[in-house]
């Protein structure tokens, strides 16, 4: 339990990952879930893009951005507080979390302007 | 207390030097084939991975010849395709990635100040099936029977209606088989890296060398579990019907597609780090100072690794995906140029802060940051969906290639080869040679693929035998032929200078470039155990902070300079801090590598020639060979047969519960698991986009025995958790017993699971659906079939003194595996079994 507790904390190296884990998860949901999708009930061209589709996407997307832009705070602030290996841990996972959350962004941004299934 | 330092100790270094030389040394002649050193198989890596550059180099001189002139018939078509098929699948599989691995395989324990890598057995295994698998390949070539579908191997082009000869049966076999060797390597480099840095180095004063194989190793493991299982699945629809591919059957083409990207965008990158990884090396050392912005390189690194498994579907915009689908592909493209910039930005800083010296690896440095920031450009353009449409299946998309593959990876490589040749050899090579060489060469380069993005513009097509005069490509075609020649002779000037050096080359002082890494507190050539004792280490640059550090280490001054014992020894570091937690003792010499890859090989070409019975017969041969291996292991007689350690020094790993084998088993399932998360891709995605996909009215798979045989697992699981955590409390009763207990729970999974393959009355021939299905069993009852195998065997082990409170690790290293059957066997049921009988067809 100890270890599970270390490994949390925002100044342990598995924060290297975490970022770019979840910027891979919604990655893969938001391409397979829009592939699906347009499979099984694709919004008419006409629509443009302004579908549930898009929608719900978009959605996914700020929240992910949030979550991120979340940890990337805490990391910086865990940062402040310490020296050292720490530090260095901590801030690197800042810089991860905001890389990753200006990744979903920058990738993200097609939705608001191309119609999903054409 | 004696520290695990042992500073202070008198020792007499020559004594030191001849009794580890006894228990590291390699023995010659025939045995040298049992040789497991990270040293010795790390220059074989190499060496054979230059045999195969010059093999490569030659069917990429073949190319340009017979591209010269119009209309020429210097070759015919089928063997064209044959050429320039095999061009690119040795240069990708049996050089770039072995080559790279080898550098790896002989570096990162000297880097870090260990001894050799942590499973130096797998490094054998890896080295021979790498061996085999491309001596398999390549005598395609010879009997004109080599796989001619590009080196991608696109279905259905290399279906067997389009491809009926054994050419491409010998690149999917083979190349799997020298995956073996790429997945063994990542495995055991992740875990070496991690778990066996000298004492003090902590993880970020690890060398960035370090990290970029890190980042390396960990992609090798994701990235090719997806290609095997591609090829795996084309080999059954080739060798048996299976239509995983053809649409009348409810398969997809596509599919192989997207399998093929997911591992060879990475590959882009498990190809580039590395030999980034020189350059960060390499620029600070004659820059002389440390490099700008480590934490900067590290989050490069990191976010290049991620990133980079995001872009697989740019190299298939025109096989008519959505248009915002492929909008995601091209954004996530062009945001993998963010960390090489940063990278590239580091080392202008570097060198603009720094006195570089114009040395002669400097010189190749040059030549990949001008060729590659090049191809990296190029690159960017093709990221955009319009501009990747008009130039898709171009000449330019060749250029943009090699710009970043040879800019990226071959620039790199030959200046790190120079850099390190002193080490290798203890002699220098020859400026002048050199210098004409790598000259000859940059500008060979720039003639051919410069050019070739021209051509590209102007329309010619790639993998075209020939085309008309009065194309208007005549002259661009002449001139990168002409240029490639030049190109060759300074590769040429390259190799003959190195072949000379190790005769004429001066005499190499110690430290030549003054270097900061450890690597160079190495004898040269290094002594086969590496360091005579290992050193507290807690800076990036030991070196420049310590100069008299190779001197300390060689007088046996720091720790485990203690060789009495027998054993092949090193540190057993903690992942993060570098503090030591246990003494890791490392198998001998062995011949079971090679048997175990000689009879995969036989395996290999028994399924090439399609004599299934005896494949059959040498895999089980293989199993066996491979069990009396792991059986060596642990607490076993040869492999430990004493576990006293020196007063104050941490216990051997094998005593504890927490040894590199658990490390390796993880990684090893992380690989693992990618490969099953690639069988579901192929399952949903065939589900979804295949357009004659046939789904039953109902399942044939029945659950109510799905449902006892998932009950059976998961019982064995809790059993071998139980025992595990009783181990950990230093308990061992009924340890045989609950041993065979689990193992006898597994066998009843494997048994059910069989029975339901058995009811179901599957038709794999017919559809995609039943062949999926068929495949997806056969995963898990394999997987069943070998944690109950392992668990029987840690009975007997019990029995035989081998595991116990005062041994406890390797039930720990099994149960991992009953762990991750028990995930994979509820979610292939939950994803073939329950959610068609949910959501229906």
């Amino acid at each position: 339990m100890d270890a599970m507790l270390k490994r949390l904390h925002l100044t342990h190296p598995l924060h290297f990952v975490v970022g770019l884990t979840l910027w891979c998860i919604w990655f893969i949901a938001v391409y397979g879930g829009h592939a699906v999708a347009c499979e099984a009930f694709a919004p008419a061209p006409e629509q443009g893009v302004f579908t549930l589709l898009n929608g719900g996407l978009l959605i996914v997307s700020i929240v992910t951005t949030g979550l991120l832009l979340l940890l990337t705070w805490g990391c910086y602030v865990v940062a402040k507080q310490h020296q050292g290996r720490d530090r260095f841990n901590a801030v690197v996972s800042a810089g991860l979390y905001l890389f990753s959350a200006f990744s979903v962004v920058f990738v993200a941004l097609p939705i608001i302007g191309v119609p999903p299934c054409l | 207390m004696k520290s695990v330092n042992q500073e202070a100790v008198e020792h007499d270094p020559q004594q030191l030097h001849e009794e580890l030389h006894d228990i590291w040394g390699n023995p010659k002649g025939i045995k040298a084939l049992t040789i497991v050193n990270h040293t010795t198989l790390g220059l074989r890596f190499m060496v054979t991975g230059m045999v195969f550059f010059l093999i490569g180099g030659i069917l990429a001189m073949l190319v340009r010849t017979q591209l010269a002139m119009p209309d020429q018939d210097f070759m015919s078509p089928d063997i064209y395709n044959q050429v320039t098929t095999m061009h690119g699948t040795v240069m990708m599989f049996l050089f770039a990635i072995p080559m790279l691995e080898g550098l790896a395989i002989y570096l990162i324990p000297k880097m870090i100040g260990a001894r050799d890598l942590v499973c130096p057995r797998l490094t054998s295994l890896g080295y021979f099936c790498y061996l085999f698998g491309g001596i398999i390949l390549t005598f395609s070539l010879i009997i004109e029977m080599a796989p001619s579908s590009g080196w991608f191997m696109y279905t259905p082009l290399s279906s067997s209606e389009y491809a009926p000869g054994l050419g491409s049966d010998f690149w999917l076999l083979g190349i799997t088989f020298v995956e073996i060797s790429a997945v063994s390597a990542g495995v055991e480099l992740v875990v070496s890296i991690l778990r066996t840095r000298t004492q003090g180095m902590a993880l970020h004063k690890m060398p960035l060398f370090a990290w970029y194989i890190l980042a390396m190793a960990l992609m090798i493991v994701i990235g090719f579990p997806p290609l095997i299982l591609a090829s795996v699945l084309l080999e059954l629809e080739r060798a048996v019907g299976m239509p995983f591919f053809e649409i009348a059957g409810g398969g997809d083409p596509i599919l192989w597609q997207h399998l093929f990207w997911l591992f060879g965008h990475p590959e882009v990158y498990i190809i580039f780090l590395p030999a980034a990884g020189i350059v960060s090396t390499l620029i600070p050392v004659f820059a002389g100072r440390p490099i700008v912005g480590y934490g900067w390189v590290v989050f490069a690194i990191i976010v290049t690794g991620f990133i980079s498994f995001g872009l697989w579907v740019h190299h298939m915009f025109t096989v008519g995906i959505p248009q915002l689908a492929q909008a995601f592909f091209s954004a996530a493209s062009m945001l993998v140029a963010v960390p090489t910039a940063i990278q590239v930005f580091v080392w202008l800083a570097t060198l603009w802060l720094g006195k570089p010296k114009m040395k002669l690896p400097m010189l190749w440095v040059m030549g990949f940051l001008i060729i590659f920031v090049c191809g990296g450009l190029t690159g960017v353009m093709l990221a955009l969906v319009p501009f990747n449409w008009q130039v898709h299946d171009t000449h330019f998309v060749v250029a943009h290639m090699h710009y970043v593959l040879v800019g990226g990876m071959f620039f790199p490589l030959i200046a790190g080869l120079y850099y390190w040749l002193p080490l290798f050899s203890g002699r220098m090579p020859s400026e002048n040679l050199g210098r004409w060489g790598f000259w000859l060469t940059f500008l060979g380069f720039n003639g051919t693929f410069l050019i070739m993005h021209w051509t590209g513009l102007l329309g010619m097509p790639r993998r075209v035998y020939t085309y008309e005069a009065g194309s208007g490509w005549e002259i661009y075609n002449l001139l990168s032929s002409v240029s490639s020649f030049v190109l060759s002779a300074g590769i040429a000037m390259v190799l003959l200078d190195i072949a000379l050096h190790f005769r004429f080359g001066k005499p190499a002082k110690h430290n030549p470039w003054n270097a900061d890494t450890l690597e160079w507190a190495n004898s040269m050539p290094p002594s086969a155990y590496n360091f005579i004792s290992l050193p507290n280490v807690e800076t990036r640059h030991p070196l420049w902070d310590d100069p008299k550090l190779p001197y300390t280490m060689a007088e046996g001054k720091h720790g485990l300079a203690v060789p009495v014992h027998g054993r092949r020894e090193m540190w057993g570091t903690d992942p993060i801090t570098g503090k030591v937690r246990e003494i890791i003792h490392l198998p001998g010499n062995s011949w079971w590598p090679l048997l175990a890859a000689a009879a995969l090989a036989v395996v290999c070409i028994s399924l090439l020639v399609r004599v299934y019975a005896l494949a059959g017969i040498f895999v089980l041969i293989a199993g066996v060979f491979l069990l009396r291996w792991s059986w060596e292991n642990g607490a076993h007689p040869i492999a430990a047969p004493e576990a006293a350690v020196a007063p104050g020094d941490p216990p051997l790993h094998s005593r504890t519960m927490d040894g590199p084998g658990l490390w390796a088993m993880a990684v090893f399932l992380l690989a693992n698991g990618s490969f099953f998360l690639s069988y579901l891709f192929g399952w949903f995605y065939l589900w979804t986009v295949s357009p004659e996909w046939r789904m039953p009215d109902t399942s044939p798979l029945s659950l109510p025995l799905l449902a006892a045989a998932g009950i059976a697992i998961a019982a064995g699981a809790v059993v071998m958790e139980k025992l595990v955590r009783g181990l950990r409390h230093q308990c061992d009763d009924r340890l045989r017993v609950g041993l065979y207990l689990a193992g006898t729970l597994g066998a009843v999974q494997v048994a059910l699971t069989a029975w339901v393959l058995y009811s179901a009355n599957l038709s794999p021939t017919q559809t995609s659906h039943d062949a999926v299905l068929l495949v997806g069993l056969i995963y898990v009852l394999f997987h069943g079939g070998l944690a109950v195998v392992l668990t029987l065997m840690q009975g007997l082990r019990v029995g035989y003194g081998y595991v116990g409170t005062h041994a406890p690790f390797e039930p720990a290293v099994v149960t991992q595996l009953w762990r991750y059957n028990v995930v994979t066997f509820l979610v292939l049921v939950g994803s073939i079994a329950i959610l068609p009988r949910v959501v229906g067809g």
